[in-house]
C-alpha cells in the first residue's frame, strides 16, 4: 500500500541515537521547532518561526503564520496567545483585555476558557428516500435537503486549541526530517505552573508528541551556549565557569535569568519576569507611530489601541501584521525601514519609513524598563553587572541592534554582549534539541543508565543542590607579609558541590629561591569585590571654548576583585625537576565542605602531594 | 569531565628563611542550598555521580570507557587498511610533473614502494583513495596557493590509471624503475670465485626471488640451501635454464606523434617499438641466462655434488681392491675394467687414427708442397732457358 511521504522509518546507522529528537520552542506568539542541525526547521512556508495561531475560516482552518493576515478581516475566528492561557481556569484570567482576536469564552460546561468560532460543516448526505415497489422515489412533503456547508459554532477548548498547532508542528518536521519523530523537548518559561505543565502535556500527547521533558527556557538556552559545538570564528571562547544572564525578549513577555556556569552546570542565581514589555508592546509603539504618520499625510484620522470602530480595528490589525516586516527590516540592517499597508483606512495607501535612531528613541521607555528589569535582577541576586561574564539574547525581540546597545551599557566592558552570531529567535529551539538529543542518548544505551531518565522528570530531586558561598583559590607567599604574591581561583563561587577543578601553571625553579627549591602555596577562602577606581578626565583648557562648563564628574571604572579573606592551610614541596616545569593542582570540595587538594609536578605525576581540609 | 584550565600566573621569589604556615583549622562558609537547571550533558554527569554514588574520577574513567567503546561500535576504529599504511612522502614527489608521468615510479606515488609488484588490487584502491582524500584539489582550496598540490594530484590519478589496468600495470612492473637499479647491481664472477657457500646464498638469493616474479609458471623453484640433494639442485638449475618470462618492454614504446595521421610515420613507429621491444626481450632473455650461468659456475653445491660422487666413486674402488666383495661384483667390477679397457682401447686406436690421419695429412701437404717447389722450379727453369 502507498503510504504519504514522510511515513516510513529512517534508517538508523548504529551508535547514532536511534530515534529521531527534535526540540520545540513553543511560545506565547511564535513557536520554533529544531533537530540536531544548525538552524530551525523551516515549515511548508519557510518560516522557521511559526506563528502561534489558529485560524477558521469557513471550511478551511489556517494553522501557523497563514492564520495571521485573518486577524484582519476574520478576527473573530483568529485564535491567538493560547498558550498563556493553559491549565488555567476561566475565572482566573483578567477579563480587561481588549482583543482583536478571538474572545476567551467560559466554556459551557465548565470553568475553563475556551474560544467560539463559526465554521462551515459539510452538509449531511440526502436522507435515502424509502424506496417504492416501481424504483422512482416516493413523493414526500420533506424539503429536499441542503447541499451547501452548513454554518456552524465550535467550542474549542485551550488545549485542544494547543493540540491543533502542535500537530501541524510535528508535521512540518517529520515532512522536513522524513522521518518520524520519536519524542521531543519542549521549552517552556519559567513561571509555568504545574497545572499548565500537566495540560502542555497531555495536549502535546494528543497530537502525537512523546514529551521527553519539559524544559525550562533558561535550561534551553543553558545547554546551547555550554554544549560543546563548531567554533564560530571570530567568536569569544568563555571560561567554562562564569556567569550567564539570560535575557529572554519574547513577544508577550521579557524573561531574566541570572545563571552560575560552572563547568556546564547551570546553578539558578535568580530570575525575573515582566509581562510590561515585550515585542508586542514594541509593536504597539510602531503602530501609534505610523498611525500618527498616516494622519500627518493623509489628514484622515484613525486610531488605534483602543481602536473605537471597525475600521480603525481593521487598520491597526494590518499595522501590526506590517510592523513584523518592519522590525524584521531593522534588525537586518542597519538602513531605515519601511512600512506599507494597502488600504489602511478609508482606502488610502500608506507607506510610511522609520530609521534606526527614530526607533530607538521611540523605543527608549521601553529599553529603560529592560535595563531596570536587568538591575532589579542583579541587585535580587546580589551581583554586581561586573561579575556578569556573558548576556546572552534569547528570541526574536532580542535581536534589535538599539535593544542590545542598551543592554551594553548596563556592564562593563568585560562582558560579553555580542551573542556570538548566534540567530536569538533560534537558541531556544536548538537548545532543547540538544536536550532531547542528550535524554535520547542514555535510553540508547542498554545499561543501568536508563535509570538516570529520573533526572529529567518534573520534581527530580536531583536539582536540589549545595554550592559553595565563596570562591576558593591558592594564594603564593612574597617575600614579605605586605607583599603577597598572585592570586589564583580554582573553585568559583556558585559552584554545586562535589566539585572537582584542576589547575596547571609554569613554575621556573631558578626562579625560586634556597637550595631545595620549593614550591609553596597556601589555600585560602576569598571575597569577590568590586574594584571601584575613578578616573577623572583631564581638563581641556582652550581658550576658544564658549561650550558650557566641561563635565567634572568623575567616571567610574569597576572591576572584579578577589581577595583573600580566610586562610585555610598551605602546601609546600620540593621540586623535582631542575628546569621549568608544570605544577597541576586539584581541588575536590566534597559534598560535606571537606577540600582535598592534590599537587604533583606534572613530569613526576605518581608523586602527589595532599591535603585535606576538614569541613566543620 | 575535568576540564584542566590553565594558568599563566608568574611565582614570586621566596624569602629564603620562609616557613610553611601551620593550617588554621578553619574551614570553608557553610555551603548555600539552591537549584540546578536540569539541562545540559554536566547535569547527567551530575545525576550519574549522584544516582550511582560514584566520585567525579572514577565517573570520568567510567565515562571515558564507555565513550571508546561507542566509538568502536560506531566504527569510529579506522577501518582496515590491508597494511598499505602511510609512506612519506619526499620532496621529490612534490616536484613531480604530471606530463612526466612515464617516468614517474608509480608505486611510491600511491605510497606502495614497499609492496610493489605484490600489492593487490585492492591495496591499491585503498593507497589511491587515502591519497586522493589528502591531495584532492577541493582539499587545498583556500590554502595558502601551491599551485602545484594539482599536479601532484594528477600524477596521483595516473598512477592509479596505470596500476588498476592489469595489462598497463603489467608493462609497468616489466620496467619498474626501482628494480631496474636493483638489476643493474649484479654479483660479479670475479667477486664470488673465493666467496663462501654463505656468500653465494646471501648474493644470489635477492636475484632470483627478483626474477622469479616474470616467470609464467608459478610456483618458481628458489635458490634453496647449501644441502639440498642433486635432483633438487638439476631441477633448479633445468626451470632457470629453460625460464620462461612474461616480461615485455612496451612500456618503453615510443608514442606515435599526436595530431600526425601519416600512416607512414606510424607504421615507422610501430615496426620500430616491435623491433626495439623485441631487442630489449632478447636482451633481458640473455642476462637472465648470464646470472643462472654465473651462478652455476660457482654454486657451492655443486661442487659438493661433484665431490660426494668423486668421493662415491673412490669407495667403490677402494671396495674392490679390499676384494671384500661377492663374485658377481668382482665379475662386474671386471668387466667394467675390461670395458674400460677396450675404451680406452678405442680411445688409443681413435687417438692413433688420428694421430696418423694427421701424418697422413701432414705427408700430404708435405708431398704437395714439394710438388709446388718442384713446379716452380721448372718453370724458373724453363725461363732462364728462354
Amino acid at each position: 500500500m502507498a503510504q504519504p511521504n514522510g511515513t516510513a522509518t529512517g534508517t538508523t546507522t548504529p551508535g547514532e541515537a536511534p530515534s529521531t529528537v527534535v526540540g520545540i520552542n513553543f511560545g506565547n506568539s511564535f513557536a520554533s521547532i529544531a533537530e540536531n542541525q544548525a538552524e530551525c526547521i523551516a515549515n511548508e512556508d519557510g518560516e522557521r518561526q511559526i506563528a502561534c495561531a489558529v485560524s477558521f475560516f469557513g471550511e478551511e482552518v489556517y494553522i501557523g503564520n497563514q492564520a495571521k493576515p485573518q486577524l484582519v478581516k476574520n478576527a473573530a475566528n483568529t485564535i491567538v496567545g493560547f498558550r498563556n492561557l493553559l491549565g488555567k481556569k476561566f475565572s482566573d484570567i483578567p477579563v480587561d483585555q481588549s482583543t482583536t482576536s478571538a474572545p476567551v469564552i467560559k466554556h459551557p460546561e465548565s470553568d475553563l476558557p475556551a474560544y467560539e468560532v463559526t465554521v462551515l460543516v459539510p452538509a449531511p448526505a440526502p436522507i435515502a428516500a424509502p424506496k417504492s415497489s416501481v424504483n422512482t422515489p416516493a413523493a414526500s412533503i420533506a424539503p429536499t435537503p441542503r447541499s451547501e456547508p452548513i454554518e456552524q459554532k465550535r467550542i474549542l477548548t485551550v488545549p485542544e486549541v494547543t493540540t491543533m498547532f502542535l500537530q501541524t508542528l510535528l508535521q512540518s518536521a517529520e515532512d522536513f526530517l522524513g522521518k518520524k519523530v520519536d519524542g521531543a523537548v519542549i521549552a517552556v518559561p519559567t513561571w509555568f505552573e504545574d497545572s499548565a505543565r500537566d495540560a502542555l502535556v497531555e495536549a502535546a500527547h494528543a497530537a502525537g508528541i512523546k514529551v521527553l521533558q519539559l524544559l525550562d527556557e533558561a535550561g534551553a538556552a543553558s545547554v546551547f551556549i555550554t554544549e560543546p559545538r563548531p567554533a564560530v570564528t571570530g567568536a569569544t571562547i568563555l571560561e567554562s565557569d562564569r556567569t550567564s544572564l539570560i535575557l529572554d525578549v519574547g513577544a508577550s513577555s521579557v524573561t531574566l535569568s541570572l545563571l552560575a556556569i560552572r563547568e556546564g552546570l547551570a546553578y539558578s542565581l535568580g530570575s525575573s519576569h515582566d509581562t510590561s514589555v515585550g515585542g508586542n508592546a514594541i509593536d504597539d509603539r510602531l503602530i501609534h507611530w505610523f498611525a500618527k504618520e498616516f494622519t500627518k499625510k493623509t489628514k484622515t484620522p484613525i486610531s488605534v489601541l483602543p481602536s473605537p470602530t471597525v475600521a480603525d480595528a481593521r487598520a491597526e490589525a494590518k499595522l501590526r501584521i506590517a510592523v513584523e516586516h518592519t522590525k524584521r527590516t531593522l534588525s537586518a540592517s542597519p538602513g531605515a525601514a519601511s512600512c506599507s499597508v494597502e488600504s489602511l483606512k478609508d482606502g488610502i495607501d500608506f507607506t510610511g519609513t522609520i530609521n534606526r535612531l527614530r526607533f530607538d528613541v521611540e523605543m527608549k521607555p521601553l529599553y529603560h524598563k529592560i535595563g531596570h528589569a536587568i538591575k532589579a535582577v542583579l541587585a535580587q541576586c546580589q551581583v554586581d553587572p561586573v561579575f556578569v561574564d556573558e548576556v546572552v539574547f534569547v528570541g526574536s525581540t532580542a535581536a534589535l541592534p538599539g535593544l542590545r546597545d542598551s543592554v551594553a551599557l548596563e556592564f562593563p566592558e568585560t562582558t560579553e554582549v555580542s551573542g556570538n552570531g548566534d540567530d536569538p529567535s533560534q537558541i531556544i529551539a536548538r537548545g532543547a534539541a540538544l536536550q532531547a538529543r542528550l535524554i535520547a542518548s542514555i535510553s540508547a544505551a542498554e545499561d543501568a543508565s536508563t535509570s538516570l531518565h529520573v533526572a529529567f522528570e518534573k520534581g527530580s530531586d536531583l536539582i536540589n543542590v549545595t554550592a559553595t558561598q565563596k570562591p576558593l583559590g591558592i594564594l603564593f607567599p612574597g617575600p614579605d607579609e605586605e607583599n603577597k604574591g598572585p592570586w589564583l581561583t580554582i573553585i568559583a563561587a556558585d559552584t554545586p558541590i562535589p566539585a572537582l577543578r584542576k589547575v596547571t601553571f609554569d613554575v621556573d625553579p631558578s626562579h625560586l629561591e634556597g637550595s631545595e627549591k620549593i614550591l609553596a602555596f597556601e589555600v585560602w577562602e576569598a571575597k569577590d569585590d568590586v574594584d571601584v577606581e575613578l578616573i577623572k578626565f583631564e581638563k581641556v583648557d582652550d581658550a576658544d571654548d564658549d561650550e558650557e562648563e566641561e563635565e567634572d564628574e568623575p567616571a567610574e571604572s569597576r572591576t572584579k576583585k578577589t581577595t583573600p579573606e580566610t586562610y585555610l592551610a598551605s602546601v609546600s614541596f620540593p621540586l623535582k625537576s631542575p628546569t621549568k616545569t608544570q605544577v597541576s593542582v586539584e581541588f575536590l570540595v566534597e559534598k560535606s565542605g571537606e577540600i582535598k587538594v592534590t599537587a604533583a609536578e606534572v613530569t613526576a605525576p605518581t608523586e602527589l602531594h595532599y591535603l585535606t581540609i576538614p569541613s566543620t | 569531565m575535568v576540564s584542566v584550565s590553565e594558568s599563566p600566573v608568574v611565582l614570586p621569589r621566596l624569602p629564603t628563611d620562609w616557613k610553611p604556615r601551620e593550617p588554621s583549622g578553619k574551614s570553608i562558609s557553610a555551603p548555600k542550598t539552591g537549584k540546578l537547571l536540569p539541562a545540559g550533558s554536566a547535569y547527567l554527569a551530575h545525576a550519574r555521580r549522584t544516582i550511582f554514588n560514584r566520585t567525579h574520577h572514577e565517573d570520568n574513567i567510567l565515562e571515558e570507557e564507555n565513550r571508546k567503546k561507542n566509538e568502536e561500535l560506531n566504527g569510529g576504529v579506522i577501518e582496515d587498511d590491508l597494511g598499505v599504511g602511510d609512506e612519506e612522502e619526499g620532496p621529490e614527489l612534490a616536484m613531480l610533473d604530471p606530463k612526466e608521468w612515464k617516468k614517474q615510479d608509480h608505486y611510491t606515488v600511491l605510497g606502495l614502494s614497499a609492496l610493489r609488484y605484490k600489492a593487490t588490487q585492492d591495496q591499491i584502491k585503498i593507497a589511491h583513495r587515502k591519497k586522493v582524500l589528502k591531495h584532492h584539489p577541493d582539499k587545498k582550496a583556500g590554502q595558502a596557493g601551491d599551485s602545484n598540490d594539482d599536479a601532484f594530484f594528477k600524477c596521483i590519478q595516473k598512477a592509479h590509471e596505470v596500476l588498476s589496468n592489469p595489462e598497463r600495470r603489467r608493462q609497468f612492473d616489466s620496467v619498474d624503475p626501482y628494480f631496474q637499479i636493483l638489476e643493474d647491481d649484479l654479483p660479479t664472477a670475479s667477486s664470488l670465485s673465493k666467496a663462501s657457500p654463505q656468500e653465494f646464498f646471501d648474493a644470489f638469493r635477492e636475484v632470483f626471488e627478483r626474477e622469479s616474479r616474470f616467470s609464467i609458471r608459478q610456483p618458481v623453484p628458489l635458490l634453496g640451501e647449501i644441502d639440498d640433494s642433486k635432483e633438487t639442485v638439476e631441477a633448479f638449475y633445468d626451470f632457470w635454464y629453460n625460464f620462461d618470462s612474461w616480461r615485455s618492454f612496451e612500456y618503453h614504446d615510443k608514442e606515435v606523434n599526436e595530431g600526425s595521421d601519416s600512416r607512414d610515420d606510424k607504421r615507422y613507429t610501430e615496426k620500430k617499438n616491435k623491433s626495439e621491444r623485441a631487442r630489449l626481450k632478447k636482451e633481458d632473455n640473455v642476462r637472465v641466462r648470464s646470472i643462472v650461468d654465473l651462478a652455476l659456475s660457482v654454486d657451492p653445491r655443486i661442487k659438493r655434488i661433484k665431490q660426494e660422487e668423486k668421493a662415491a666413486r673412490e669407495a667403490k674402488k677402494k671396495n674392490k681392491v679390499n676384494g671384500a666383495v661377492g663374485g658377481a661384483a668382482a665379475l662386474k667390477a671386471k668387466q667394467e675394467e675390461e670395458k674400460k679397457k677396450a675404451e680406452e682401447e678405442a680411445k688409443k686406436k681413435e687417438e692413433e687414427d688420428k694421430a696418423a690421419k694427421a701424418d697422413a695429412k701432414k705427408a700430404k701437404a708435405a708431398a704437395a708442397n714439394a710438388a709446388k717447389k718442384a713446379r716452380r722450379a721448372q718453370r724458373a727453369q724453363e725461363e732462364g732457358t728462354a
